[in-house]
């Protein structure tokens, strides 16, 4: 264990994520054991009133999930040095692997996290509130993930020591390295390129046609879409856009982009890449939920908001990522 | 939008209009800040500072070991490691260290031969003859002598030797001179009683910093007693022991933490009667849960930020104006030497990061669950009375 | 929402359908504060409630004001079911439809009389101009002009009385409530708060009065008078409406 300051401040953080979470856990038991919304009983009305602060207990998780991920890999980042054979925060998640595991977990809370909230607010917008049961299920559920988050991280963090050697992202990455990540990343750029594009443009035609049409179907591919997006920008990014927004032909390091040296082109990158993902998720996601006449009209009202969000997300995405690419020196493919 | 701005000007009108409760936490809260952050800003800087001071190190230091303790070296290893290709010069050096019982401090003496280029002198010339010295500014400081007074040592037959201070230091980094005593290398020989074909340990030139690695195994391959010391293995060593430190400290300060916020638990569950009453009429004409609870939780955050800007310029002011005065004994701990220490003013994001984590997110946490009990009151009591 | 206020419609404008409050039910401390009480209020009517201290005549204008939901029976608002909504869709209704007038006047006694006015609106979607524009109208109507920047604690009574009936038309609302409005009036503010009522009612609005003054009572203003005893009504058939 090393007693760093960013650690220290990290497992403090999700403790207390894990604290606020098991309150809201506390009173979502009560809501889903007692809710009735035809009584006007005393209980139901304190009910009520508790989920406002289930809603607010959630967006203060989410968001301070958001920062701990953040500081997460700022802390990788930092505790490099103390690491042989490290270059760069990759170095270090992988001096013990259950590293990825943690960053993994704490992307998909994020993801989760957001989806719940959405769903809330689609609900709260209704004046029948059908999903309440189901909404204060799906966030008992969540409780396990935070807990295993800061369980992995306890074990991340415990498992260091200085001076482990390990490896960087230049080996992790490569064509060489074994795995699946180095294969997906190892791919040769003439292929990779391609095929990243061809799901770009495959997810914006999905996109485009779902703003145009509201059949189910154009959702769930849609939702497909952005799954495939999502790994497949991944993949780009640390196979060769990483390559130019470096400008450098060997680093392939996923987060040195968030530093201030690269003038934190990582942010827009990844905030796109996030909103593409997440807004095209949820038409998909709530259609099957939307089973009353009141949740319908809402989402319907909501759908094109998140499509073009998404649309937007997906632009910066593009922009900030595929810039250096276009215009920048740097050549790969020879011509 | 226009809903978030009004709620914030309703946030900044209710935080002014109970500016004196209000201001007497922005104070206890800052003062939290300060602390932490003046661990947070002390340990980076003296990292920093350690840092610089190392890469001016040479690439290896070797040093003999009999029964895992550091041992002198035979000078004769210097010429074994010198005949590797990619090895520069081979240094030997002679230092040790010396407590005085008086002072209750501990000086580094270090022998030099000719010239030593990476120190610049304050005032004054090095050595020059057997009894003349060259001292830090921290041993000045301590022991009192100025150029051309005497510094007066117990050698190891308790003999007492004089020696005139011909020079007092200056370098770009004060960790690396401040305890520091020069004096020529036979004196320092004849002081320490140390035979001549023995040394404390060698420093070994490398040019191509690649096979630092390569040339230290074959040193531990070749001389099987000595253990080569990378400047690398330096540098994890020293982050290391300076994020130990800081961690320490921080764990200490988090419970000082947890008690400002069990008081500020207590200041945000105590809404006043005259607060209370203002959110039950506010609610019975209009407003929802949500609408108060989002003014509440901006009042939260508009506090914490404001503390944490406070408090943050409170430890700057503390750590690079003052020179940290209230940490230094607690975090240096191995010397008492350090009186006087000019930090390099580094703050670097990351700082800022792992301080706002301990600070305002404990401290948003803490005002959530309050904020909704007065949001949640009923609009119908308004009604009566 | 905007009601029809320019025409007295066929249909009740408020239908309170067998109602009943009940305070901790099912505890020993239970109070049943109202009981099976109907009623239909139309569009340009002014009721008055009377009845004895404790009679339920606050309990049912929360009820009507939507600040509190009936534990049982049914509450139409223009048709739309309002009882059983959840407390954030309440909230608006009251900020957008109903004007609130209370006994102890309830202003925000650290503010000032335009922060009066403009507080209580912040939530709704109105811009901050068109706000201010309207509460400097209220505040010349009501002769206040020069008292914008007052903190309330430092208002008269009668001044407090006007403020809080500015506060009250701030979202022109179509319907009024007001509880007990003249229990710390003397006869002359009370007779200005009549005319005052008068005039509002001549712009159309429903206006519901709680009040055992019988000042209040008598005054020609009121079209029609409810009498509460028990939390029961009692004389059935004025809850109906006397058009
Ligand atoms: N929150 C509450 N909890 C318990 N009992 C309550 C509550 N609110 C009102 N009551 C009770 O309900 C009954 C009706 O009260 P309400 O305030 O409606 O009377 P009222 O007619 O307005 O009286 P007054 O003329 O004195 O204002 C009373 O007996 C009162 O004690
Ligand atoms: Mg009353």
């Amino acid at each position: 264990m090393i007693l760093h300051p960013g650690i220290l401040a990290l497992l403090f953080s999700s403790t207390l994520i894990l604290l606020l979470l098991l309150i809201a856990g506390g009173v979502a038991l009560r809501i889903v054991r007692h809710w009735n919304s035809a009584s006007g009983s005393a209980t139901q009305l304190q009910l009520e009133r508790q989920t406002w602060l289930v809603a607010t207990l959630l967006k203060y998780v989410i968001g301070f999930q958001i920062i701990t991920l953040f500081l997460l890999l700022f802390t990788l980042d930092e505790i490099h040095p103390l690491f042989v054979g490290a270059m760069c925060a990759t170095g270090s998640l992988n001096a013990n692997l259950v590293g990825w595991l943690v960053l993994l977990i704490k992307i998909g809370l994020v993801f989760a996290g957001a989806m719940w909230l959405a769903l809330n607010y689609l609900d709260q917008r209704t004046e029948d509130t059908p999903l309440v049961r189901m909404k204060y299920l799906l966030l008992l559920l969540l409780i396990p993930l935070v807990a295993l988050d800061l369980w992995l991280q306890w074990e991340y963090f415990s498992g260091l020591r200085p001076q482990m050697i390990t490896s960087c992202c230049g080996s992790l990455f490569s064509a060489e390295g074994e795995g699946v990540i180095s294969t997906l990343a190892g791919l040769p750029v003439k292929q990779g390129v391609p095929r990243f594009f061809a799901v770009v443009v495959l997810y914006a035609v999905l996109l485009l046609a779902n703003l145009r049409w509201r059949a189910v179907v154009l959702r769930n591919l849609l939702f497909v879409a952005a799954v495939l997006l999502f790994f497949a920008s991944l993949a780009a990014l640390v196979s060769f856009l990483s390559l130019y927004i470096y400008q450098l032909p060997s680093h392939q390091c996923p987060f040195d982009m968030l530093q201030g040296h690269y003038y934190y082109i990582g942010y827009p990158i990844y905030l796109g890449l996030f909103m593409a993902t997440l807004f095209a998720l949820l038409p998909g996601l709530c259609r099957p939920l939307a089973t009353t006449n009141s949740l319908q009209q809402e989402l319907e009202r909501i759908e094109p908001v998140w499509l073009r969000l998404a649309l937007f997300g997906l632009m910066l995405f593009l922009v900030s990522s595929c810039w250096q690419m276009v215009f920048g020196p740097l050549q790969l493919l020879g011509s | 939008m226009i809903l978030n701005l009004k709620l914030l000007e309703y946030s900044l009108s209710s935080l002014w209009r109970r500016k004196e409760k209000n201001l007497a936490l922005v104070s206890v809260y800052a003062l939290v800040i300060a602390t932490l952050g003046s661990v947070l800003l002390l340990t980076h800087a003296l990292k920093t500072e350690a840092l610089m001071t190392l890469t001016a190190a040479p690439e290896i230091v070797v040093q003999r070991t009999l029964g895992g303790r550091h041992e002198l070296i035979p000078i004769a290893y210097a010429r074994t490691i010198s005949e590797f290709p990619g090895v520069g010069r081979v240094t030997p050096r002679v230092w040790g260290y010396y407590y005085d019982s008086l002072v209750k401090a501990n000086l580094t003496l270090i022998g030099i031969e000719g010239y030593h280029e990476q120190l610049e002198l304050l005032e004054g010339r090095f050595p020059q003859a057997p009894d003349e010295c060259v001292i830090g500014a921290g041993v000045a400081d301590a022991f009192g002598p100025q150029i051309g007074d005497f510094l007066v040592l117990e050698d190891s037959s308790k003999r007492r030797s004089e020696f005139r201070v011909s020079g007092i230091f200056r370098s770009a980094s004060n960790l690396l001179t401040n305890d520091l005593v020069v004096v020529q290398e036979a004196a320092l020989r004849e002081f320490f009683a140390m035979p001549a074909e023995l040394a404390t340990d060698l420093t070994v030139q490398v040019y191509n910093s690649r096979e630092v690695g390569t040339i230290a195994k074959k040193i531990s391959y070749l001389l099987p007693d000595s253990r080569p010391i990378t400047r690398d293995e330096l540098l994890h060593t020293y982050d290391s022991l300076f994020n130990w430190r800081s961690g320490m400290m921080l764990a200490v300060f988090v419970s000082a933490l947890m008690a400002f916020l069990i008081l500020a638990w207590d200041r945000a569950t105590g809404i006043s009667a005259e607060e209370r009453r203002e959110i039950g009429i506010l609610k019975a004409l209009g407003w929802e849960t949500s609408h108060v609870l989002g003014a509440k939780l901006r009042e939260a955050l508009l506090l914490s930020l404001t503390a944490f800007m406070a408090g943050l310029l409170l430890a700057w002011w503390h750590v690079f104006v003052l020179g940290a005065p209230l940490l230094m004994p607690l975090l240096k701990g191995w010397s008492v030497l350090f009186p006087e220490f000019d930090l390099p003013p580094v703050v670097d994001l990351y700082q800022l990061a792992v301080l706002g984590c301990v600070t305002i997110i404990p401290y948003l946490a803490c005002t959530l669950i309050p904020a909704w009990k007065a949001a949640s009151s009923d609009p119908d009591d308004v009604m009566r009375g | 929402m905007t009601l029809a206020i320019d025409h007295i419609s066929s249909r009740p404008l408020i239908r309170v359908d067998e109602v009943s409050k009940i305070y901790h039910q099912g505890k020993p401390a239970e109070v049943r504060a109202l009981q099976n009480i109907s009623l239909e209020i139309f569009a340009g009517e002014v009721v008055a409630l009377s009845g004895p201290s404790g009679s339920g005549k606050s309990t049912l204008l929360s009820l009507i004001g939507c600040m509190s939901r009936p534990t049982q029976g049914t509450i139409y608002l223009q048709e739309r079911r309002v009882s059983r909504l959840p407390e954030a869709f309440l909230a608006r209704i009251r900020r957008e439809t109903y004007g609130f007038v209370f006994q102890q006047y309830h202003l925000l006694r650290d503010v000032s009389v335009l922060d009066n006015l403009l507080f209580p609106l912040y939530p709704a979607a109105m811009p901050m101009k068109t706000m201010r524009e309207r509460a400097l109208v209220l505040l010349e109507t009501f002769s206040l002009t020069d008292k914008e920047k007052t903190k309330v604690r430092r208002l008269s009574g009668g001044e407090q009385q006007r403020v809080a009936l500015a506060r009250a038309l701030m979202a022109d609302p179509p319907i009024i409530i007001a509880d007990e409005p003249t229990a710390h009036l003397d006869a002359e503010l009370t007779a200005e708060l009549l005319t005052m009522l008068t005039e509002l009612h001549a712009e159309g609005r429903t206006i519901i009065i709680a009040t055992h003054d019988p000042v209040v009572h008598q005054s020609s203003l009121i079209s029609r008078r409810v009498a509460l005893r028990h939390g029961q009504l009692a004389d059935a058939e004025n809850s109906r409406g006397g058009q």
